[in-house]
């Protein structure tokens, strides 16, 4: 009886896979999915990736990340502080309403109200007024010069003033939208259907601006788990993975029935060094207490630097899915200095360059990590190097939950991360890395290892100011020179990124900034 | 009975209460849970402003104080990570872990105790020296493993079932179920396959092992001297006193599949509890933290007070010291 059932059960199955999703749907799988359908609720990247199907931004990042018109037409800075934006004219809500300057001026403001642990604000915290001169103009105050508010607008999403008016507040802006009433944007496709981490379903909009999209439906689906992405692909259920895992790519791209994209992203991995004097995980190899931190001897920093075969850290480490670096930002990236050239691998030099800073014996550190951030292997092969001139070091990995905590208390003395330059523009990452931690000023945020050089500040402040675009990227690149000489922080490999997807269906054009768009796949002529 | 029933009640809300100070505990040991999930570039203005928004400025026992309070209310507080109530975001997940758990304990009890009492009854006979080595493998090779290599045959290579997902539901009482959709039970097969093969091979040695017993009792003998047929001995004695501890092991896997079911789920992304919990504690989100574990107790609690009713069910000795 049970095996009649089954039969008849797998029969039953086998005709309702056949044909599940049509044709013309789309099947995505991508490895992290939004927190929310409200846009301005959370600033994390896999909230803007999925978000981008549904609403516009004022300014776009193209495929490389440079800014593109979209629901702006144009913008020019008036003066020092002033940004006039043109906006698009003719432009269609989901809901069939004109896009106009009041969903702009309702859209950044409701923004502190909505907002949630990880909060949007940072891409309008340089804002202080607006003013709407017509329905299709725009000026915005800065509280100072901000040459790079377009860049930031690149997160901003413009939401319907009327569709979302009454979902604006913390208690009721995420059921509204979730629920799709409020869901109502300008972008490529319709909100259907989501909830957290389960399928985001979409539906094409016919009425879009930049012309009709080839989808009918498009589905994303969250599945965070590697080697499941990877099934359902080979399985067939779904058209396309993200973040396909680096020892997957070498199989992935055997299948004939398979295209692999890979892609330098905007990720740089990189060691960073505590520059306080009374350095936390730094002790000679018995244990003993130093008299200073000798991280704060340029000395040693360039040893450690020498010390480090990126292209073994490359090949074996991350398994060839990245390249070797530079500079803390990736080639793609506004203010990258193309001058620039890897650190020559030397041991020898790295050896006798600590002996002259007084520790040819070495010394003990701990290296912290999050390992369910960070390439498993990466942190193990620096260690390993580091002990061919005499440093020992502790490999410390552990959840991202407690290292960034601890990180942001100051616990730690050597310690490794990944950063994405996700504006596209340089000053994003040196204004946190680089600069000194200044919160009057809210610049050195994420420098809170004590690093401080007045040079360094200098630029990344002239940069910050400077409206003119030549002269701006002049001073980013001298400012990533200086990283490169001074070595605050060490780039260990510039991350790339591959997409699996299948051959004869679909073609993508991949981002830099790792985004899974529908917008960017077309189907097979 | 009845008080039986309040004192586990009490004991139930003791539990919980504990399991709610140690959650916040142990979050506050961790540290402060905007780092973990705040952008990095965020200024250390707009880091204080969220600080301040979510309340974890305030010394822990303010925070406890503030959570005990809108508890006693019913709120369990809303998701940092989603902000949706917590209540309803664990709702929305419950139908899902719920139904692959108890198909995977059904099945390997319905599977598991049959096979067990045959080996145990007929413990040199080469099937039942098959069924004890195959469950010894079911016991020994990671559950992950296997759910893989399930993927990899019957989605990847012969591609007769689905690698994942939860397949097409039907809406009943507003929460969504796999089971009923023909599409939704073939998405149900592998995952509720994989999650039982641990449990049923659990199943097979206790019942193994208890039938082995039993059959060399005097109450056997006896009952075979009366000429009772064997399959009626074993049905109405073997099976009855072996029950026992067939029910308790049930209760708690049941409880434990329930809560723990992740690696499955993980690997069939199956939208389960057990994936909610891990995102949670990977993201600090300390509201689904505290409500997912305070639940689990409860539910813990709840399946061990229905294992000792059916305790007194089946054994009339249990009854009478239950009824003095």
């Amino acid at each position: 009886m049970r095996k009649q059932l089954h039969a008849a059960l797998l029969g039953a199955a086998l005709l309702m896979s056949v044909g599940h999703a049509k044709a013309a749907d789309l099947v995505m799988a991508v490895k992290a999915g939004p927190a929310s359908m409200d846009p301005h609720f959370t600033a994390t990247a896999a909230n803007a990736d999925a978000v981008k199907h549904i609403y516009d931004t004022l300014v776009r990042s193209g495929n490389n990340l440079e800014l593109e018109p979209s629901l702006a037409r144009s913008w020019t800075p008036l003066d020092q502080t002033t940004w006039e934006f043109k906006l698009r004219q003719g432009v269609k809500f989901h809901d069939g309403s004109d896009f106009t300057a009041e969903d702009v001026k309702f859209s950044i403001e409701r923004i502190p109200d909505v907002t949630g642990p990880n909060p949007t604000t940072i891409f309008v915290r340089r804002v202080s007024s607006l003013e709407i001169v017509d329905p299709y103009t725009i000026r915005i105050r800065t509280t100072d010069p901000a040459p790079s508010l377009p860049n930031d607008f690149v997160r901003l999403f413009i939401v319907s003033h009327k569709a979302a008016a009454n979902y604006s507040t913390r208690d009721t802006a995420t059921e509204g939208f979730n629920s799709g009433k409020a869901a109502v944007g300008t972008g490529p496709y319709k909100f259907v259907s989501w909830a957290p981490t389960q399928d985001l379903v979409l539906e094409r909009f016919d009425g879009y601006w930049g012309g009709a999209e080839p989808w009918d439906r498009v589905i994303r689906k969250e599945i965070p788990n590697d080697a499941s992405r990877v099934a359902q692909l080979k399985a067939g259920q779904v058209d396309i993975i993200s973040k396909v895992p680096a020892s997957d790519v070498p199989v992935l791209e055997q299948d004939s029935s398979l295209t692999v994209v890979k892609n330098e992203s905007i990720y740089v991995s990189y060691l960073e060094f505590d520059f306080r004097e009374d350095s936390p995980e730094i002790t000679a190899k018995d244990g003993a207490k130093l008299d200073k931190n000798p991280l704060r001897d340029p000395r040693v920093r360039e040893a450690i630097d020498l010390a480090l075969d990126r292209e073994t850290i490359v090949d074996y480490a991350l398994e060839g899915l990245a390249v070797v670096p530079t500079q803390l930002v990736s080639s793609n990236i506004f203010g990258y200095d193309k001058a620039l050239e890897p650190s020559k691998y030397d041991v020898d030099r790295a050896k006798q360059l600590l002996k002259e800073a007084g520790y040819e014996d070495g010394f003990k550190i701990r290296l912290s990590y999050a390992n369910d951030r960070m390439p498993m292997e990466l942190g193990p092969t620096v260690a390993q190097m580091l002990s061919m001139i005499g440093i020992t070091v502790e490999v410390n990995g552990i959840p991202a939950a407690v290292f960034n905590p601890a990180r942001t208390r100051g616990e730690y003395s050597l310690n490794m991360g990944s950063w994405g330059t996700l504006t596209g523009e340089a000053n994003y990452t040196l204004s946190s890395l680089m600069h000194s931690y200044a919160p009057d000023h809210g610049l050195g945020a994420y420098n809170v290892r004590g690093y401080s050089n007045a040079e360094m500040d200098r630029l990344i402040e002239s940069a910050g100011a400077e409206m003119d675009t030549d002269a701006r990227r002049g001073l980013l690149e001298k400012a990533n020179d200086l990283v490169a000489s001074d070595r605050p922080n060490l780039a260990l490999a510039t991350l790339l990124t591959a997409w699996a997807l299948k051959k004869d269906k679909i073609v993508l054009t991949p981002r830099a900034d790792e985004d899974t768009l529908a917008m960017n796949i077309r189907p097979v002529e | 009975m009845t008080a039986f029933i309040v004192h586990r009640i009490w004991q139930a809300l003791l539990v919980m209460l504990v399991m709610s100070i140690l959650v916040f505990a142990g979050v506050f040991l961790i540290g402060n849970p905007v780092d973990v999930l705040i952008s990095p570039d965020a200024t250390q203005e707009i880091r204080q402003q969220v600080i301040a928004q979510y309340g974890l400025d305030l010394p822990i026992w303010q925070q406890y104080l503030h959570f005990m309070t809108s508890l006693l209310q019913g709120d369990f507080g809303r998701s940092f990570v989603y902000n949706m109530p917590v209540s309803e975001l664990v709702a929305s997940r419950f139908p899902a872990t719920m139904e692959l758990a108890t198909i995977a304990v059904l099945l390997a009890s319905v599977i598991g105790i049959p096979l067990g009492v045959y080996a145990g009854y007929r413990p040199d006979g080469w099937p039942s020296k098959i069924i004890m080595a195959v469950s010894i493998l079911g016991f020994s090779v990671p559950t992950f493993w296997i759910g893989l290599m399930m993927i990899v045959v019957f989605a990847v290579e012969i591609g007769i079932m689905p690698a994942g997902g939860r397949g097409d539901v039907v809406s009943i009482f507003g929460m969504p179920w796999s089971f009923l959709t023909i599409d939704g039970l073939h998405h149900l097969v592998l995952p509720a396959v994989n999650l039982s093969l641990f449990k049923m091979a659990m199943m097979i040695r206790l019942a193994a092992s208890g039938t082995r017993e039993i059959m060399l009792t005097d109450t056997i003998k006896f009952a075979r001297a009366a000429g009772i047929s064997e399959l009626t001995i074993l049905r109405r004695h073997v099976l009855r006193l072996i029950s026992i501890p067939l029910v308790t092991v049930f209760g708690l896997e049941l409880g434990s599949t329930i809560a723990f079911a992740v690696v499955t789920e993980t690997i069939f992304s199956w939208p389960g509890l057990g994936k909610l919990i891990i995102d949670s504690i990977t993201s600090l989100d300390r509201p689904v933290m505290v409500a997912y574990l305070m639940l689990v107790s409860l539910l813990f609690i709840t399946i061990n007070l229905a294992v000792d009713l059916a305790y007194a069910v089946l054994d009339p000795r249990m009854r009478q010291r239950g009824g003095k």
